[in-house]
């Protein structure tokens, strides 16, 4: 008797952690891409770290930016040493909520949202809404978003010399898939 | 005469100038499983190093090569198909994403590696977002 419930108290608390709690992607996949007729510039990384509350469909994103990888070293090398400049800005932030937040978003098919809040690029805060989507996907809570920033926005100086190789718009494409996190 | 010998000595630069900027454009990435590890340290220790002062474990240790030893936890692949070792700890431990290129070369090895056994990594550390991030890597041990 004492076992049994031992059990459904164990359950009871768990099924609750489970609907009030935060998911977690530790592999976020984040990709930038810029096109211009001198070169297609593509870096990706697929170590982001994001956390989803889903109290209050907050979204707290991170990504290292050594993490980027490049078609070429050297683009690798400048990314990190000249424009992002690592070492002074490791982490590239976002922190905002989905508009019009509904729990059951988290639980039904994918559904179109919009993402609002606050990027943090190369140490500089800017506010940005993007479009997205979340939803069960295959058994799986997947969020993705897409939209595009401006490097000089962030105050990302990029030398005439090479400015027309590197196109005026990043296109941001992130993709995660969540799992529950927490006790 | 001279002025032959001028053009000659001009061209013979430009080549070369041109020749070096080329390497350097095309430079492959570095090759981890060739790459001599910097420092050699406990995958405890590491985390806790970053635990307690993330900022000088950065500075220290990002983008350095490093072998790490430790417990393996868990071993995952990524939907691209990346293979994954964790170690320590699934949620705040080190995060090693393997070489593509040596993984491919050496699936036995990863195949035979256990949950719960111990484990030598050697790979770029590249910083902290609630574990240690460390690839590309490669298994040593």
């Amino acid at each position: 008797m004492k076992k049994f419930l031992f059990a459904s108290i164990l359950l009871v608390a768990s099924v609750s952690a489970f609907s009030q709690g935060k998911y977690i992607s530790k592999n976020a996949y984040i990709s930038f891409y810029s096109s211009t007729s001198m070169e297609d510039i593509l870096g990706e990384s697929n170590e982001a770290v994001t956390i989803l509350d889903s109290s209050n469909g907050e979204i707290v994103f991170q990504a290292l930016m050594t993490t980027f990888h490049f078609k070429r070293a050297l683009m690798e090398e400048h990314f990190n040493e000249n424009y992002m400049e690592s070492t002074k800005f490791p982490k590239a932030k976002f922190k905002g909520t989905i508009e019009g937040f509904k729990k059951e978003m988290l639980t039904s098919p994918v559904s179109n949202i919009k993402i609002s809040g606050v990027l943090n690029v190369h140490g500089v805060d800017k506010t940005i809404t993007a479009p997205g989507t979340i939803g069960l996907e295959n058994g799986k809570l997947i969020a993705t978003s897409k939209f595009k920033v401006i490097p000089e926005d962030f105050g990302i100086t990029i030398p005439s010399l090479v400015r027309d190789k590197i196109g005026k718009e990043m296109e941001i494409t992130v993709k995660a898939s969540y799992l529950p996190y927490g006790q | 005469m001279k002025i032959k010998y001028a053009i000659i000595l001009v061209l013979v630069l430009f080549v070369i100038g041109a020749g070096v900027g080329l390497k350097m454009f095309f430079k492959p990435h570095a090759d981890i499983s060739k790459m001599e590890a910097k420092y050699k340290i406990t995958a405890a220790k590491l985390i806790d190093k970053f635990q307690s002062f993330e900022e000088g474990a950065t500075k220290e240790y990002s983008e350095k090569v490093l072998e790490i030893s430790g417990k393996l936890v868990a071993k995952n692949k990524l939907p691209d198909g990346t293979d994954l070792l964790i170690l320590e700890d699934e949620m705040q431990g080190i995060s090693c994403q393997l070489d593509s290129t040596w993984a491919a070369n050496n699936q036995s090895v990863i195949q035979n590696l256990k949950n719960g056994s111990p484990v030598t990594v050697k790979g770029v550390c590249k910083g902290f977002l609630m574990e240690v991030k460390v690839s590309p890597a490669v298994i040593v041990k």
